[in-house]
């Protein structure tokens, strides 16, 4: 049988091959969409989490990529770190005491704009370069520090990290160096230095500018708050939440979880895109096999003529089509292999094809492929066998 | 001992509102090691017998015994699997399978009939020997000629040593070299091995060749003759 079997793969070539495509096709969707999502996801994580802070404090209401990105008033950083006093202009004010255990606050404005390969999407961070310093371990590998924005002739400047610089281009289309210019915001600026470790956004401008351009007045979208110590945190976040309630204290550990929470939508499309890949492996597999019983209507009733049984008819079909999909999902972890290697070298993208996901992807076009040959397998098995046999 | 019986057989086709009697109480015997030729004009319910007998159809009425089991009442799974154990099929097109080598089409008949571990190579040989076949094992049917096509053919029908050798019209599709091959090997088989053969025919040469010849006419078996005397009657 399994000759049989190996035999019929091999005389027909060009239908075997539309097979493989087809659930290849839906393998690379699965791994692909969800590698880059995942590893989008994971690397915006890591570099979310991999500051030196131990505390984001957020604005009240949900914690995600969407809505305006500028809604909580930079002040917060000064006030967390020197109290709140009633000032001639506010005299109204509550006062507040400076939050114990606090060594730095800095504001950070955070918009997401197009890649600029035009495939995905990049974070651009809005900094106060001096205050973010001491929250981060960002340091300057290359060139000088990010103006203020206000000082004339730093309202357009950028700092990149290493990662950004290696693989991107600037507007000319060349390598990223000290003086390139970089469409951010859909401005232009300079690079005015190279930066490392990579720290949330791999670009990053002053507040001051992204505040202009997004018309964010003064605002950020967070602060991140560096503790004395590291075992301060509960207690600043407790702090925090008692003189400023409304708003988020997170810790900066819980970054990856909330990323995940607000990408809840994305979930719902990985779950398009595995249902679609089912039906896509199920169908290509169904028509294959299909097509193939009308063209060996002959050769079953030739098995029917010998004693096949019909379990036996069935199982050979079905293991027909279990190898083209399992060639087929061959072929799609190298298509999704390449696509991934493709993807990382010309663009910002990152892929993570996990093993989870492999798995996931092999027994969806596995599964679809055996699941579609199901009907086509008992037309053959229940043909008539005089009939069969006298087809032609 | 016989190997096969049909008792009072009749098989009715519906062709639209119009009943086609096809066999209309065929009635025969079959020894064991008989090597039986079924002649008649087209139309007369020979093919339709061939079937039946083989399990592939199922009677309108009537009874086929064959080794004391009765195929009339019996499931369609278990006709199908009588026919693995007990039947083997020759056909006049051949019936090979083309993307299979002349072993292949071998190993495939073995494997349905025992499984993947059962089979048995010394018997597999012994055909091969006895049919001419054993330099052609490795070619693809479309690689041998009409009358090498056909000794595969028989040799994949009784690899698995069926009690009854069913072949309808084995050298129609053959000139009369290879024609003369096969029914000497076919002979050969039922001699060396005591394989009993049920052959369909129109050609008396072959018929010739049968320990017995029957005739059927109007789906009814009118005639059953030693082979020898149909022989002297055509010289006459």
């Amino acid at each position: 049988m399994d000759s049989l079997i190996a035999a019929n793969i091999s005389q027909r070539p060009l239908r075997t091959a539309i097979s493989i495509i087809g659930v290849a096709l839906g393998v690379v969707l699965v791994t692909l969409f969800v590698g880059l999502a995942r590893g989008m996801m994971r690397d915006a994580a890591r570099r979310q989490s991999s500051v030196d802070a131990e505390i984001r404090f957020l604005p009240a209401g949900n914690v995600s990529l969407a809505g305006n990105p500028l809604m909580l008033s930079s002040r917060y950083a000064d006030a967390i770190l020197q109290g709140v006093q009633p000032t001639t202009e506010d005299p109204d004010i509550e006062p507040k005491p400076p939050i114990a255990g606090v060594s730095a606050a800095s504001p950070v404005g955070e918009y997401v704009q197009g890649s600029v390969a035009g495939i995905g999407f990049e974070m651009v961070d809005g900094i106060d370069y001096s205050s973010f310093t001491n929250t981060t371990h960002l340091r300057l590998v290359e060139g000088h520090g990010l103006g203020d924005g206000i000082t004339p002739g730093t309202e357009y400047e950028a700092i990149v990290d290493r990662y950004y610089a290696d693989l991107g281009r600037d507007t000319d289309g060349k390598r990223v160096r000290i003086g390139s210019r970089i469409t951010v915001l859909g401005h232009q600026f300079r690079v005015a230095a190279i930066y490392e470790p990579p720290v949330l956004a791999r670009v990053k401008i002053p507040l001051r500018t992204m505040q202009q351009l997004l018309g964010g007045a003064e605002n950020c979208t967070f602060v991140m708050v560096k503790c004395e110590r590291p075992e301060l945190a509960d207690q600043v976040i407790a702090e925090l939440q008692r003189y400023y309630p409304g708003n988020h204290v997170i810790s900066t550990t819980e970054i990856p979880a909330l990323y995940s929470q607000g990408l809840a939508p994305l979930e719902i499309f990985l779950d398009v895109v595995i249902g679609l890949s089912i039906v896509i492996s199920v169908l290509v597999i169904l028509l294959a096999m299909y097509t193939t019983i009308i063209e060996r209507t002959r050769e079953i009733g030739i098995l029917k003529s010998l004693g096949a049984s019909k379990r036996f008819i069935v199982m050979t079909i079905e293991k027909e089509a279990a190898l083209i999909s399992g060639m087929g999902v061959l072929f799609g972890f190298v298509a999704a292999m390449l696509g991934k290697l493709w993807l990382e070298a010309n663009t910002r993208l990152l892929v993570d094809l996990e093993a989870k996901w492999l798995l996931i992807a092999a027994l969806i076009g596995v599964l679809g492929g055996i699941i579609g040959a199901i009907y086509p397998a008992m037309r053959a098995a229940n043909l008539d066998p005089v009939e069969a046999i006298s087809y032609d | 001992m016989t190997v096969l019986e049909t008792i009072d057989l009749k098989m009715v086709y519906h062709v639209g509102k119009v009943d086609v009697g096809a066999l209309r109480g065929a009635t025969l015997q079959v020894e064991s090691g008989e090597y039986v030729a079924i002649m008649g004009p087209s139309g007369c319910g020979k093919s339709t017998l061939l079937h039946i007998v083989g399990g592939m159809l199922k009677p309108t009425s009537g009874r086929v015994i064959i080794e004391g089991e009765d195929l009339t009442a019996m499931t369609d799974a278990e006709r199908t699997d009588l026919r693995r154990r007990k039947i083997g099929f020759v056909f006049q097109r051949f019936n090979l399978f083309p993307t299979l080598t002349a072993e292949g089409n071998l190993k495939l008949a073995e494997r349905i009939y025992a499984g993947k571990n059962n089979q048995d190579p010394a018997r597999r040989r012994g055909v091969l020997r006895l049919l001419g076949l054993e330099d052609k094992m490795h070619h693809k049917p479309l690689e041998l000629s009409g009358g090498e096509q056909q000794r595969v053919a028989i040799a994949r029908a009784v690899i698995n040593r069926p009690a009854i050798l069913l072949a309808d019209e084995p050298t129609g599709n053959l000139d009369t070299e290879n024609s003369e091959i096969v029914l000497s090997m076919m002979r050969q088989l039922n001699k060396e091995f005591g394989q009993t053969i049920i052959m369909i025919t129109h050609n008396g040469e072959a018929a010739a060749r049968a320990d017995r010849v029957i005739e059927m006419r109007d789906g009814h078996v009118v005639r059953s003759t030693v082979a020898a005397d149909v022989a002297r009657e055509r010289s006459r």
